[in-house]
């Protein structure tokens, strides 16, 4: 079945087309939209399941994708090979793009030209994906920082990559010399209390064993399964996140 | 030593220190530990809470916490054995011991440093004094190291004197061991007459609440949870029904102030504030959330009074609904579905047909909640309630689990814990009801002379519920009750110092670990003989 059969069966679009690759293109586009619905109409179904197109741009689309199916405040693992596929074939699309411009200026083939902008806007996807892939993964790589503190847990480091860590460190210094030159002489801790507290104290309950705890005068606190504790707010905070301890609401 | 004023005593000397709590399982201690944490709350004294199960859990407890903490409080645990041998703490842990158990150990009493009894000394308390018990020993080595110091100046001296001297000394020597030992055989006395019975004295939730009433620190919560606290002691049999009765005026004084505070406003409660009443209501458990048959068949006082567990017994059931004029249909529905025009008047039209069928004290003075519209709770509601879920054993979990579902059924915010409670309770009462009729009925219950004995075999339903001491010592008052045949007032009971004598002498292999020295537990193998020791001892 010519692709051109395709279309007329099932899309009533025209498609103004000028060269092969662009018409492709756009066909895979339809369909690879139709993919990307949660519920696709049930004509369209076998279409979908034995798509085994691969589009420009979707590696791109598909990192996005990933990280817009993990909720807000997780990080997935750095997926260096998307990256990696991404790159290689935006090289792929601009070394095609250098021997045509090549072609066209040297032999004047002017049809090349709208091949050459689309590969172009290519690029331009590609690049703005990764982009956007990168910065919200460091959107979320700052907000950790607010929610867990100086030392993330080991879990979440291994999902950073070497560059990502070393912008966490940065981010924390920069971060601790504000807070150094604010508040006084000994600085104000603004990571504490995001909302205003209603008692310096709560009544946390412990729900599990978690050995040995200091608090600020120097006294160890013994943490131990369904022990409840009477302790200072900012001190009880991390540990509430990290699910050790349960604020008790009487 | 005894507290005298609690309140500079204790709550003075720890509202700048961190403290640890050792709590018991029972409710009295829940409701005793509610109202500190509420008060400790209001001064942001940090604690830590711990639940302890018996005398094993309080001494790990303790190890683990020692080096942390300087002031222990202990509720309802520790008064009745020598803390300070049992725990071997350093010197400066100071224990507050709030404990309803008696006799309070005499070392306890008398230690002046580091055990502080928050015990209400008008109880009846019969300490003995402590010349009987205590004695300089100095004053006897003294003597004794004259005597050699005689005999070994004298060796120097001429022979004459000195043989004067050794009869002298010998004389005195011999009278001073006489006086000793008759000085130790009456100290041995008055000790057992003073640690013979076990009995409960005044609530920990009740010396609690009034710690906060001088402090003007009380609230209607903690007002509460001091109910509570002494209706658990009556509906386990802790304390006589005297001093329930006083209890219960003490409290009634403190409701009726809380009450008349909001009597005098312009506009009345909201429908959501928490409302106490005192009530003169029926001693049917739990009747408000069952059905009145179901409610009827299951407590102890009308299906005893009634002999449930026969067919005449159904038969005068029957009769004592007809002469209330109580259709059969309306008295199995939900407590809540029946007809206003029966609900109005049934308090007193059931007690005049329950005089009829000589069952006197069908009523008793309680207190109940209310607070949204269709919450109300008796306080034995909510005692049966939260000891149901203390020793749930449906699910595998650990005590401090149970302890701490109950713990929260306690508070207002939680109404489904409690709610779930009452579920349990009633399947509790129906599986003791149902245990009780088949010992009866399949003569399970011997009378081994001084005592009743009653053998739950293995297979028999529920008999996991009853590994618990608060469950099987309700199982034990119905069976008694039951039989009609009241032995001791087992207000005071003398078994635990009996258990522990027949287990040393037969080397049973025991485990005495629950506060309450009545429940013990046994090997098997060791039972036979442990109840021949037993037998002899008490008779």
């Amino acid at each position: 079945m010519s692709l051109l059969t395709l279309r007329r069966n099932f899309f009533n679009v025209h498609v103004i087309t000028t060269t092969k690759i662009y018409r492709e293109n756009c066909l895979r586009w339809y369909i690879g939209d139709l993919a990307s619905y949660d519920f696709i109409p049930k004509k369209y179904r076998h279409l979908s399941a034995t798509n085994k197109f691969t589009m420009f741009c979707e590696k791109a689309v598909e990192l996005i994708r990933e990280l817009h199916r993990m909720g807000d405040g997780q990080l997935p693992a750095f997926n260096e090979d998307g990256i990696r596929q991404v790159l290689e074939e935006m090289k792929a699309l601009y070394e095609q793009n250098q021997t045509d411009v090549n072609e066209a200026k040297t032999e004047g083939k002017s049809e090349l030209i709208p091949s050459i902008k689309f590969r172009h806007s290519c690029l331009l996807r590609n690049q703005r994906c990764i982009a956007a892939y990168l910065y919200d993964r460091l959107l979320r790589i700052r907000a950790l920082r607010w929610e867990y503190g100086s030392v993330l847990p080991t879990t979440i480091r291994f999902h950073m990559c070497a560059e990502e860590m070393e912008w966490f460190n940065q981010y924390k210094k920069s971060l601790a010399t504000y807070m150094r030159s604010i508040g006084g002489e000994e600085g104000l801790d603004i990571t504490q209390d995001m909302k205003p507290p209603k008692s310096l104290y709560i009544e946390v309950r412990c729900l599990k064993d978690h050995g040995e705890f200091e608090i600020d005068d120097g006294t160890v606190i013994l943490l131990k399964k369904n022990s409840q504790h009477f302790l200072p707010r900012w001190k009880c905070e991390q540990l509430i996140r990290q699910g050790v301890l349960e604020h008790v609401i009487s | 030593m005894f507290v005298t004023d609690i309140r500079k005593e204790f709550y003075d000397v720890v509202v700048n220190q961190r403290v640890a709590l050792f709590v018991s399982p029972d409710i009295d201690a829940l409701c005793a530990c509610k109202v500190l944490q509420a008060l400790f709350h209001c001064d942001q004294v940090q604690y830590t809470l711990v639940p302890v199960a018996g005398w094993q859990d309080l001494g790990t407890a303790f190890m683990e916490h020692k080096e942390q903490y300087q002031y222990f409080v202990l509720i309802n645990c520790g008064a009745n054995v020598d803390l300070l041998e049992t725990l071997q703490p350093e010197e400066d842990s100071v224990f507050f011991i709030c404990d309803t158990h008696r006799p309070v150990d005499v070392v306890n009493v008398y230690n002046d440093t580091q055990i502080k009894l928050l015990i209400k000394q008008d109880d009846d308390l019969g300490v003995p004094s402590y010349d009987d018990i205590f004695r300089d020993d100095e004053e006897d080595e003294e003597g004794d190291g004259d005597d050699s110091g005689n005999e070994s100046d004298g060796s120097a001296e001429p022979s004459g004197k000195r043989r004067r001297y050794d009869e002298d000394a010998l004389e005195r020597r011999i009278e001073r061991q006489r006086a000793r030992r008759e000085w130790e055989a009456r100290r041995r006395e008055i000790l057992f007459d003073y640690e013979q019975y076990e009995f409960h004295g005044t609530s920990a939730a009740l010396v609690m609440f009034e710690l906060a009433w001088v402090m003007s620190k009380d609230t209607k919560d903690m007002l509460w949870w001091s109910v509570i606290g002494v209706t658990d002691q009556w509906v386990h049999d802790k304390i006589p029904h005297m001093k329930y009765v006083t209890d219960i005026a003490t409290l009634q004084r403190h409701v009726s102030r809380h009450n008349h505070r909001n009597e005098d406003e312009e506009n009345s409660l909201s429908i959501d504030c928490m409302r106490i009443t005192f009530e003169y209501d029926l001693r049917l458990v739990l009747y408000q959330h069952w059905s009145l048959y179901e409610s009827i068949c299951n407590s102890c006082y009308t299906s005893c009074s009634f002999k449930l567990w026969s067919i005449n017994g159904q038969k005068k059931l029957q009769e004592f609904l007809a002469d209330m004029g109580l259709p059969l249909k309306q008295v199995r529905q939900k407590f809540n579905s029946m007809d206003m025009s029966i609900k109005e008047n049934l308090r007193e039209v059931i007690e005049e047909s329950a005089n009829k069928f000589s069952m006197k004290d069908i009523r008793v003075q309680t207190f109940a909640v209310n607070f949204g519209f269709k919450n109300r709770f008796l306080a034995s509601d909510v005692v049966h309630a939260a000891a149901a879920l203390l020793e749930n054993v449906e699910k595998d979990e650990m005590p401090t689990d149970n302890f701490i579902k109950a713990l929260d059924c306690l508070s207002r915010s939680n109404l489904e814990r409690l709610h779930l409670g009452i579920d349990l309770a009633k399947k509790k009462l129906k599986a003791i009801q149902q245990t009780v009729a088949s010992c009866i009925c399949t003569n399970l219950i011997l009378s081994q002379g001084p005592f009743l004995y009653c053998h739950l075999l293995e297979g028999t339903p529920d008999v996991k519920l009853f590994s618990k001491p608060l469950a099987l010592t309700l199982l034990c008052k119905y069976l008694l009750k039951f039989s009609c045949v009241c032995v001791f007032c087992f207000i005071r009971s003398f078994f635990g110092r009996a258990f522990e004598k027949a287990a040393e002498s037969t080397s049973s292999r025991t485990l005495h670990d629950h506060f309450d020295t009545s429940v013990i537990e046994l090997k098997m193998e060791d039972r036979g003989k442990f109840l021949d020791a037993l037998i002899t001892l008490l008779s």
